[in-house]
């Protein structure tokens, strides 16, 4: 499963978001989620990748970019 | 000028159920809704549970930072609102809510997880503060009148109610939702609970028993959890929109020890009692019932009937008392609005509820105790709800009859 992907299904599994309707490209905020459950959203994501997100997550707008954003951690992580 | 005050929606998410009716009826006819707790490595304990499905008022996507004291809120503000059969409530509306913990999950959980991993979720804050469940009220119904919080321990709901209908009365709002939400059954809150040596010993033969107020045998209080909310309008509007009307919001009255943190004092009663007198133009002889703030603390219930025994004198034997603790156990910042529907119900239905599992009333509580379940009071026309705090705040809530 790739990234965007687990994400997908990790959304499904938290806020119960149909996988089916999730785009790579839609903001997040279309799907309902706030400031605040975005917060909640990323400390689920590091725990379940097993990273740490910086600071400045001001970028993390769309399923895609996060999923970038997880993908360039893992390989940092991994290095 | 000074307007009347009306009640005329209860919601409720308590031990018994959310359907006023079938709660009011479970307790006059004596159910205890008290069982034993089973989650965690504890000492034996017991607690009063409230049913509740948080799915059936939040989708999962809301639910995020949103404690449980949160979701018992707004579930009992929308079955009050819905009670009173009102639609949407004007947006000038405030809500007045008590709560004595605040999210104890939410405390829970980043304690727990901190230790466990190192990391504390990131909305622990937002879902544990103690304003948090009255923020979502409002939110929820888009009130944009005063929100505001009271956290006055065991008075924090009867206190929330109080200052809800003076709002009214003055005229500085037309409508309330008050009352108060209280979620504290977490194995770390029941744990200092016990350690403070003040929860009662789970009566081995049936757990269900284990809490007896003014009886000889009284061994503590046991820890429930739950909301409940009142709708409270000026009685002239709700009498213009054909609203039912459960009571009149006769009066109030608060006081403080200012004697010791914990421990009551009768003549700190005595003063809110009579202040509550003052306020709603009740003489004790019209006072036909008396929710009881009575935990079944050794200390306590005494002090109680000693202060009830000050103020009411002769009139005393025409008062019936009784501690609906004994079912529901002891909300915190929620009991004194479970306790005040409980009293709005029995002006309402005309029957007043039992204080069970009193088989030998203790010989230092010289009240009337309502002894029997099923008990008709014909001739009810005034009731009154006692909640008096640690930290020594006295509120004396006081209803009357609707005319």
């Amino acid at each position: 499963m790739n990234t965007v992907e687990e994400l997908k299904q990790l959304i499904h599994d938290k806020f119960e978001i149909d996988v089916a309707t999730l785009k790579t490209e839609a903001p997040l905020a279309d799907y309902g989620l706030d400031s605040l459950s975005l917060a909640e959203l990323l400390f689920t994501v590091e725990d379940h990748f097993n990273i740490d997100f910086p600071d400045n997550r001001q970028d993390v707008n769309t399923l895609g970019g996060l999923a970038e954003l997880v993908d360039e951690l893992r390989v940092t992580s991994a290095a | 000028m000074k307007r009347r005050v009306a009640i005329t929606g209860i919601g409720l998410v308590s031990p018994h159920g959310d359907a006023p009716d079938a709660v009011f009826a479970a307790l006059l006819g004596g159910r205890s809704a008290i069982t034993r707790w089973e989650q965690g490595d504890i000492a034996p304990a017991v607690v009063a549970r409230a049913p509740f499905d948080a799915a059936r008022w939040f989708s999962r996507l809301q639910l995020a930072g949103v404690d449980r004291v949160s979701q018992f809120a707004v579930a009992a503000a929308e079955l009050a609102r819905s009670d009173a059969g009102i639609d949407a409530l004007d947006e000038t509306s405030g809500v007045y809510l008590g709560t004595g913990m605040g999210g104890a999950a939410a405390m829970e959980e980043a304690y727990r997880s901190q230790y466990a991993s190192g990391r504390v979720p990131p909305l622990t804050i937002p879902a544990f503060m103690p304003n948090a469940a009255a923020a979502h009220i409002a939110m929820r119904a888009r009130l944009h009148g005063p929100v505001l919080t009271y956290s006055i321990a065991c008075a924090s709901a009867a206190v929330a109610l109080a200052e809800a209908a003076k709002a009214i009365a003055c005229g500085e709002i037309d409508c309330a939702l008050a009352g108060g939400s209280e979620a504290l059954l977490q194995p770390n809150v029941l744990r200092a609970w016990q350690a403070m040596q003040t929860l009662a010993a789970p009566a081995s033969d049936d757990p269900s028993r284990s809490c007896r107020p003014f009886s000889a045998d009284r061994t503590g209080l046991v820890l429930g959890e739950g909301a409940a909310v009142l709708l409270l309008e000026s009685y002239d509007a709700a009498t213009a929109r054909g609203a039912r009307i459960y009571a009149e919001f006769a009066g109030s009255g608060m006081s403080c020890d200012a004697t010791h943190l914990t421990k009551p004092d009768a003549a700190g009663q005595v003063r809110a009692l009579r202040a509550a007198l003052r306020a709603s133009g009740l003489a004790p002889a019209d006072v036909g019932y008396c929710n009881a703030h009575g935990t079944a603390t050794r200390i306590g219930d005494p002090v109680e009937c000693d202060a009830l025994g000050q103020v009411w004198r002769e009139a005393l034997p025409g008062l019936a008392v009784s501690s609906t603790k004994s079912m529901h156990g002891h909300l915190l910042g929620a009991a004194g609005a479970l306790e005040a529907a409980i009293t709005v119900l029995a002006l309402h239905r005309r029957a007043v509820p039992p204080n069970m599992h009193c088989d030998q009333p203790d010989p230092g509580c010289k009240v009337a105790l309502v002894l029997e379940t099923g008990c008709a009071a014909p001739q009810l026309q005034a009731a009154i709800s006692n909640s008096f705090a640690f930290g020594g705040t006295n509120a004396v809530l006081a209803f009357r009859r609707a005319s």
